[in-house]
């Protein structure tokens, strides 16, 4: 038979802890379960790796093209690994929902929005992990980039901006979908079909006239754009959207469009869960 | 600031569609008191406990837990309190000690007096064996006990259990209402415990409020709930229709208004009459027995006289 002892019923008084303290309590929750989780760490990462070192040079050698288009479809893939991996951190938010402790940690005296930062840190640390593996991989293939201090600021910026989006992008659809598989249903339509239409295996300029224009209010066109200028020290991309000589401003006005993105994003996906979560 | 541990007026929660499932409750709990709610499914039980821990809006009305009001002020309210569910909330992939520690710090108990913490509460909750272990290994019980020792970690000042025995063998349940007439016992934590099982609630709960359909039905302490039907009631079971042979007892004078039908059962309170008296006027009536007898009032009496056999239905 249990006993509880009075002892374990007196009520404590709270202790001062930093307010970082619960974001990387959740943080820390997330990624053990993220880790005992393979297929968020992994499966993302195949499609790019496919791509990057098995399609772009079949490509290269098919249509006849130089050595450099390889990079550019090496670097094109972080624009298919960055939504394919926050679209699947997403799928732990409804995991989270259905068979997990999402309702302990609502009822905990947190503001609700840590909840989708401390997801979003996890989802931002695994996607700069496979990043960096994808980069890797590509240059150990002998793919080459060009890199200066400048521009890796600028891949940096936009990689990190646009992971910011996606995941924000995720949180609004788990918030507003019944069920997982619901979920995966849509994720190609916003994971996939952008990365056609963005400049991803080819210039946007070479899409049909109205979907080039289509294609420039996409964050990933912007994104990748700026991702080629930093790590091939190619301004085509952005050239090509903004139609501008100066490089710099062109590259600040596609940062801030991701960053536009981000911002909305993060927002709406930060008032759908909380919305969904409380009701 | 209030005195009251936990506090209702004319709390409503209208969901979208025009579902009213609870309609303008008002209560108080006192500090260190156990407070049952008690209905069957759809009675409003867990939406009220959901709106008391502010993981549900309320549409109407108010509330608090020690004066801190549950819509203005949820994160002092939540700060007070802690829960556990009716269905497991816990993630299968983490082991116990992993729940009770990120509750510890969600709730800002310092991380020495919660390691103690953990350790008292492995111990006194049969949990030592198994808090190393991922909790999707644990039995219904084993994880159903993790969540009460998670939930008593940060040492809440309110604690609502909803339904915390539904769907456990009767071994392990016994154990968990040992739990919580031990914390009971203490004294030191307000209970509001939801529950369908009228013998849990008369056992363990100072005061009970019987919902049906939203509403707060009746609200006292189990005895003087029981005393509602009077010291003895007679029971009968009928080949014919009940309702029909409660309305013949009723014109005959054998039964009032506060006699009752579920199924082909009729349960006639007795009130100041000898039982022999009873039983002979329902045989003289010609009524078709199956089974008929005399008995002590329970609560699942009191209860299907004031909501007309619903629970029996839920249950």
């Amino acid at each position: 038979m249990v006993a509880t002892s009075p002892e374990i019923a007196i009520p404590l008084p709270a202790a001062k802890t930093s307010p970082f303290g619960p974001v990387a309590t959740l943080a820390r929750r997330r990624f053990q379960l993220s880790a005992r989780t393979p297929r968020e760490l992994v499966v993302p990462l195949l499609t790019p790796i496919l791509f990057a070192l098995v399609i772009a040079p079949a490509l290269k050698t098919a249509l006849h093209t130089s050595a450099s288009y390889e990079g550019f479809v090496a670097t094109g893939t972080i624009g298919l690994l960055i939504p394919l991996n926050t679209m699947f951190a997403g799928i732990g938010v409804l995991v989270d929902r259905e068979s997990g402790a999402q309702r302990e940690l609502l009822a905990a005296p947190i503001p609700r929005a840590l909840l989708v930062l401390s997801n979003l840190i996890v989802a931002f640390a695994i996607t700069a992990l496979q990043i960096t593996v994808l980069l890797v991989v590509a240059r150990a293939r002998g793919i080459h980039f060009d890199i200066t201090t400048t521009g890796f600021v600028w891949f940096l910026a936009a990689a990190a901006l646009f992971t910011i989006a996606m995941y924000g992008a995720a949180e609004t659809l788990a918030a507003r979908v019944p069920s997982t598989e619901e979920y995966v249903g849509r994720v190609p339509a916003i994971a996939i079909v952008p990365w056609f239409l963005a400049g991803s295996l080819f210039p946007i300029g070479a899409l049909p006239g109205f979907l080039t224009w289509f294609a420039r209010f996409l964050p990933l066109t912007h994104a990748l754009a700026l991702v080629r200028y930093g790590l091939l020290d190619d301004p085509t991309g952005l050239h090509g959207i903004w139609h501008m000589n100066s490089t710099a401003a062109s590259a600040g006005l596609s940062l801030a469009v991701v960053a536009v993105f981000a911002a909305l994003l993060t927002a709406v996906g930060v008032r759908s869960f909380t919305k969904r979560a409380v009701g | 600031m209030t005195n009251h541990a936990i506090e209702a007026r004319s709390l409503s929660k209208t969901y979208a569609g025009g579902v009213e499932a609870v309609r303008a409750i008002s209560f108080d709990v006192e500090p260190g008191e156990v407070f049952g709610l008690l209905g069957p499914n759809g009675a409003g039980k867990s939406t009220t406990v959901g709106m008391l821990t502010t993981t549900i809006v309320p549409t109407g009305g108010n509330a608090s837990l020690h004066g801190f009001d549950v819509a203005t002020e949820p994160r002092a309210a939540r700060a007070l309190s802690s829960v556990v569910f009716q269905e497991a909330v816990v993630d299968r992939a983490l082991t116990g000690r992993h729940h009770l520690a990120t509750h510890a710090s969600l709730w800002r108990v310092d991380a020495r007096e919660a390691a103690d913490r953990t350790a008292d509460l492995a111990e006194a909750l049969h949990l030592t064996e198994l808090i190393d272990r991922a909790v999707g290994t644990y039995s219904g019980g084993e994880r159903r006990r993790l969540e009460i020792a998670r939930a008593l970690v940060s040492r809440p000042r309110v604690l609502f259990l909803d339904e915390p025995t539904v769907g456990l063998d009767p071994r392990i349940r016994v154990e968990l209402l040992d739990v919580i007439a031990g914390l009971r016992d203490a004294g030191e934590t307000t209970i509001l415990l939801t529950t369908h099982y009228l013998d849990e609630a008369e056992r363990l709960c100072d005061r009970i409020a019987i919902m049906h359909e939203g509403r707060i039905v009746a609200l006292d302490r189990p005895s003087a709930l029981l005393a509602e039907l009077g010291d003895q009631i007679v029971e009968l079971r009928t080949h014919d229709d009940a309702g029909a042979t409660l309305d013949l007892l009723r014109r005959r004078g054998i039964a009032g208004l506060d006699a009752f039908s579920v199924g082909a059962t009729v349960t006639i309170p007795l009130r100041n009459r000898s039982a022999a008296d009873a039983i002979s006027g329902i045989e003289a009536a010609g009524v078709r027995i199956s089974a008929i007898g005399a008995r002590e009032p329970t609560l699942d009496d009191v209860y299907l006289h004031l909501t007309g056999g619903q629970l029996a239905l839920a249950a």
